[in-house]
């Protein structure tokens, strides 16, 4: 939809315009030009911004009042996918914790795997949605995307780490078992 | 108080027999000077109101909150009652939205005492050693005083095409609907959009430009559950994305400050799920 200042052009406000000494009501516009089409000179796609310029959250808005806010593109591994693993990994979470708690890592090191791997999984989640909501780079273009580099790095040196210290020490399960006899 | 006296010239046309009555009127928020039979007298209480103030032909001033003293023996029960006894009898810049007056039109959203709800529906707290804070709904653009800029609001429950879609309407009368399917609309058609819950969420303050905020995100929901419409995987495709939906956290603010009583978390929650399993 679009702004639409119609020019006065029906045959009433002619009338009108014409007793007003060739006047319309809402321009200085000379009249009787395409006088029975109506004119769409004033109007502002839906990506436009009148001039002003556009800033996410600002108070300058993209088309006019009458346009609905611009669909954002549909993808369901962002959306529903997304939301659904999250949900299923916490849950998984609280098994696998309680399993890695009652036995041995040592015994079981495809658990302590496992358990070491979603456990950062599910961080990586959690900060990446701290980072879509205080830090999207649609708002901060610098900081947005260094930050976001710099948690999939955080994120990827993590599970080497662990795959280091599982194969190579005591592993996860072991390190807290001693944490908490200690 | 009304002055006969500054009103006379718009009075003149009307005959002297109602003008007498008219003139000797007042508005209600001062009511026990107008009664025919004086109530008796009450103690008077004074209670202090502040309310946040910001003009925008002066932009360069600060907003400020500005303190007013009303007597709660001589106004109305409602936070609203207090605003309209303030505007008429002791500062008539002072601006705000206001409607129906019971709770059904959503005009006079703010923040009163901290909490997002409606003047009309919000009783003035009698404690009068406390004054009271009046502010517009949090994080918003202000237009002036307590009167916040909804546009983008209505731009967001535009985009969500609130309204029945079906392709194949009965070719005879209306669309019929079982009780069942029709109770699943309550709890949500009731929203009167006064954007109470949206701007209590903190997800809608921070993303505001992209996430539609509960109250829109219950409307969108209404048109999903509803049995009439046979648009709904479009518009659950349309939630589709980190932004729309999936910024809500399940914080439950817009549930707590509903001044309706609804539940917008609840109907998020319920698409959702159903987004994740169909």
């Amino acid at each position: 939809m679009s702004l639409i200042r119609p020019t006065a052009s029906s045959s009433t406000f002619r009338a009108i315009g014409l007793g007003l000494g060739g006047r319309g009501l809402h321009t200085s516009r000379a009249l009787a030009i395409r006088a029975s089409t109506p004119r769409r000179d004033a109007t502002v796609a839906a990506d436009e911004t009148g001039g002003f310029k556009y800033i996410p959250g600002g108070p300058i808005l993209k088309g006019t009042v009458n346009d609905a806010t611009p669909q954002i593109e549909a993808s369901r591994s962002h959306g529903s996918y997304h939301w659904a693993f999250e949900r299923v990994l916490s849950a998984a979470l609280v098994p696998v914790t309680v399993g890695a708690a009652v036995s041995s890592g040592s015994a079981y090191p495809i658990l302590d795997g496992i358990l070491a791997v979603s456990l950062i999984v599910h961080s990586h989640i959690g900060f990446d949605s701290c980072r879509v909501d205080y830090l999207h780079p649609r708002k901060f273009p610098v900081i947005g995307p260094i930050v976001s580099w710099a948690l999939k790095i955080a994120t990827g040196l993590s599970v080497w780490g662990v795959y280091e210290f599982n194969t190579n020490d005591v592993g996860l399960t072991e390190l807290v078992r001693r944490l908490w006899t200690a | 108080m009304f002055k006969p006296s500054t009103a006379s010239s718009a009075l003149r046309a009307i005959p002297s027999s109602s003008r007498v009555s008219i003139g000797a009127r007042s508005f209600h928020a001062s009511s026990r000077a107008a009664l025919a039979t004086p109530s008796e007298t009450k103690p008077e209480q004074t209670k202090e109101f502040k309310i946040y103030r910001w003009n925008p032909d002066t932009p360069s001033e600060k907003p400020k909150l500005q303190s007013y003293k009303v007597d709660l023996s001589q106004c109305g029960p409602m936070m609203l009652d207090a605003l309209i006894k303030i505007k008429n009898e002791l500062d008539p810049t002072l601006t705000f939205r206001r409607s129906c007056r019971e709770g059904i039109c959503g005009s006079c959203a703010m923040n009163i005492d901290g909490v997002n709800t409606l003047a009309c529906l919000c009783r003035i707290d009698k404690d009068v050693k406390k004054p009271s804070k009046v502010y517009p709904l949090p994080h918003m653009y202000i237009v002036k005083d307590l009167v916040p800029d909804l546009t983008l609001f209505y731009k967001q429950y535009k985009s969500i095409e609130p309204f029945l879609k079906n392709d194949n309407p009965p070719a005879q009368g209306e669309f019929l609907q079982t009780q069942e399917d029709r109770k699943k609309l309550d709890g949500m058609y009731e929203c009167i959009l006064c954007a109470c819950c949206s701007t209590s969420c903190p997800s809608y303050w921070w993303n505001q430009d992209q996430y539609l905020g509960p109250a829109v995100l219950m409307q969108a929901y209404r048109w999903m559950a509803d049995s009439r419409d046979s648009y709904g995987a479009e518009r659950k495709e349309k939630m589709q994305n980190t932004m729309s939906l999936y910024r809500c956290h399940t914080i439950f603010n817009c549930s707590r400050t509903c001044p309706k009583g609804l539940n917008p978390a609840l109907a998020i929650a319920k698409m959702k799920l159903e987004m994740a399993t169909e």
